[in-house]
């Protein structure tokens, strides 16, 4: 480091000496076990477990020697090492495999099902957050004061109900009664955007009232603790700094951390959500086809959704590390002073 | 220094009432935000392993189909018969039974397995550390749901399965917290005593640590127990959880999404039970944290 820098590094080298960036790269390297981890122990689960693919497809009528040809033919006899190790070079080349029930590459499955989950976990996301931090805002300003009972109370609505619940309760009022929205369906964002905004409102909020609660009610205690036991806030109260600027400009920024370790870890989890909202709302997305290959032991559609979900999960990590050092000097700081 | 003075020589009357109502008013609202929801998971318990037993309920499953649809607050149904003819309130109970008799097992494996782990990760460190802490690394990394409907579907819908399928996902987080609460343990001085005086390994564990790491895990098994009846109710709903036609919650609000717009009770319903037995274990949770002020 203390070489480089006395050789007036260009560019190049000042990009890769980067404290955030060889951060980023640490926890690229560290999140690669995980990531095998996950998608094996899918491998494992979903082929050590009882359950055959091969008479689960020809159904409960087929010959024993129908079932044993289609099982050379989809290489279901060949030991489990050697499959997994045929489905991992197959990742490694960016081949996720073709569908065990319809023969479909499971790329091209993905891609034409994952701009709509996209969309979906996208909504629900923004919306969730943005509302989360005006609340949790709001909340913080007065402890005890009307804003924060009633976020209180609607953050542990939303950490009791279930996602099905939700979702069937919002569908009841809004579609069935109201006739505001409607009830199932999808229309594409290409053919018409209010429509398709208007299809994906329902299942957005199913998904999203969830995670506004956990976030408003994390990003409001934290800011509490902030405003109380933080001498920066006392310094600025002495200096006449008005109160929403103290809350907007110094407690908030400094309780962002928590809600973005939050927010990188529940991606994650998001799958599930997305597994029981869809069907609900007959939307065509990965969340739906998800339970229909797991019934049908189509192992290769499966571990396509896990390996994507897995990956969105390592990148927003990253992201949130990236983002620490661009909220916190004291990180990055520290980093290139070590 | 000298201000309390005055008022410590006042007189009582004039000073103490006010305290003594501010302190049993603080106490009483406290109290009830403690007991009514452990009043009603009380309650619950009672209604749905005692009742059956004591008073004669009408048969959870094979009813009449001549009894068929009928709407709450009818005869001998006070929440109607779903469109078999099971009496709904009837199955709300045993449906009661599955999500408590699940919700227990898991937390009680999580619990034990996963705080076992937990503080042998914590306690020794080392190669035992990294090896335990990266297993449940990937266990939570992995969408809960996900493996556990795997796990579901390949050993096929029963109670017994749900609650492997259901474990598998709280062993690694309460492996989590103990080991993060025996770490935040270990450089206390109690424990150099122990190892000073030559206490064996698991004796400290056992003696030491895990009394003083049970509140955390107990507060936290309780917002854990409303998470695991959610997802016993999200695997029964998509059919991969209790097998119809036992009752179950979730295989009720399932059944009842076919009719929601002519008899939204039937989603309504369960739907009610559900939420006000999670919300109660929330509340106690937040309760009990407060208390014990962790």
């Amino acid at each position: 480091m203390a070489v480089a820098e006395e050789l007036r590094p260009g560019i190049a080298a000042r990009v890769l000496g980067s404290p955030s960036l060889r951060l980023a790269g640490r926890r690229l390297l560290a999140a690669i076990p995980v990531l095998w981890g996950v998608t094996f122990l899918t491998y494992v689960v979903m082929n050590l477990l009882p359950g055959d693919a091969a008479q689960e497809l020809l159904g409960a009528n087929a010959t024993p020697a129908e079932v044993h040809q289609l099982e050379l033919q989809l290489h279901l006899n060949e030991p489990f090492w050697v499959r997994y190790g045929h489905w991992l070079a197959g990742v490694l080349h960016g081949n996720l495999g073709t569908s065990v029930v319809n023969g479909e590459n499971v790329t091209t499955i993905l891609g034409a099902r994952l701009p709509l989950t996209a969309e979906l976990l996208g909504y629900a996301f923004v919306a969730s957050i943005v509302l989360a931090v005006g609340l949790g805002v709001l909340a913080a300003r007065k402890p005890n004061g009307i804003a924060d009972r009633f976020s209180i109370v609607v953050s542990m609505t939303g950490l009791s109900v279930a996602p099905y619940v939700l979702a069937l309760v919002l569908i009841y009022i809004f579609a069935v009664r109201l006739q505001w929205f409607p009830a199932i369906g999808y229309t594409s964002p290409s053919v018409n955007l209010a429509e398709n905004l208007k299809s994906l409102t329902l299942p957005a909020v199913a998904i999203g009232f969830p995670l506004f609660s956990v976030y408003t009610r994390l990003l409001r205690a934290d800011i509490v603790e902030q405003m109380q036991r933080e001498d920066y806030i006392v310094t600025a109260r002495a200096k006449g700094v008005p109160p929403w600027r103290i809350l907007l400009r110094h407690a908030l920024p400094n309780s962002m951390f928590g809600l973005i370790t939050l927010i990188g870890l529940n991606l994650g989890t998001l799958v599930g959500a997305v597994a029981i909202i869809e069907p609900i709302f007959s939307l065509p997305g990965v969340g739906a086809i998800l339970i229909q290959s797991i019934s049908d032991h189509d192992v290769p559609v499966v571990e396509g959704i896990v390996v994507v979900f897995a990956a969105v999960v390592v990148v927003a990590n990253l992201l949130t590390d990236v983002l620490y050092t661009a909220l916190d000097p004291r990180i990055r700081y520290e980093r290139s002073a070590s | 220094m000298s201000a309390p003075l005055p008022e410590l020589l006042a007189p009582d009357a004039a000073v103490k009432p006010v305290a003594a109502r501010a302190r049993a008013r603080g106490g009483w609202a406290r109290g009830l935000r403690l007991w009514l929801p452990a009043g009603f998971l009380l309650l619950m318990l009672g209604a749905c392993f005692v009742w059956p037993n004591i008073y004669t309920l009408p048969n959870p499953v094979r009813g009449s189909v001549l009894e068929a649809g009928l709407p709450p607050l009818s005869p001998g149904h006070v929440f109607g018969t779903d469109p078999v003819g099971n009496d709904v309130f009837s199955r709300i109970l045993y449906g009661g039974q599955i999500s408590f008799e699940v919700g227990f097992a898991v937390t009680a494996i999580g619990l034990v397995v996963g705080g076992l782990l937990g503080i042998a990760a914590g306690y020794w460190g080392g190669a035992v550390d990294t090896i335990i802490s990266r297993v449940l690394d990937v266990l939570i990394a992995f969408p809960a749901l996900v493996l556990a409907l795997v796990i579901a579907e390949g050993l096929g819908p029963s109670e017994l399965h749900v609650i492997w399928a259901l474990s598998v996902f709280s062993v690694p987080v309460y492996g989590r917290i103990a080991r993060s609460a025996t770490l935040a343990l270990r450089e206390q001085t109690f424990m150099l005593a122990a190892r000073l005086s030559g206490t064996r390994g698991w004796r400290v564990m056992l003696r030491h640590i895990v009394p003083n790491i049970t509140p955390q895990l107990m507060t936290f098994s309780l917002l854990g127990f409303g998470v695991v009846i959610i997802l016993e109710g999200a695997l029964s709903f998509l059919g991969f959880g209790i097998p119809l036609p036992e009752a179950s919650w979730g295989s009720m609000i399932a059944q009842g999404q076919q009719t929601l717009s002519a008899s939204p009770d039937l989603v309504l319903i369960p739907s009610a039970f559900l939420f006000a037995t999670v919300v109660s274990l929330n509340l106690l949770g937040d309760a009990l944290r407060e208390r014990w002020a962790i």
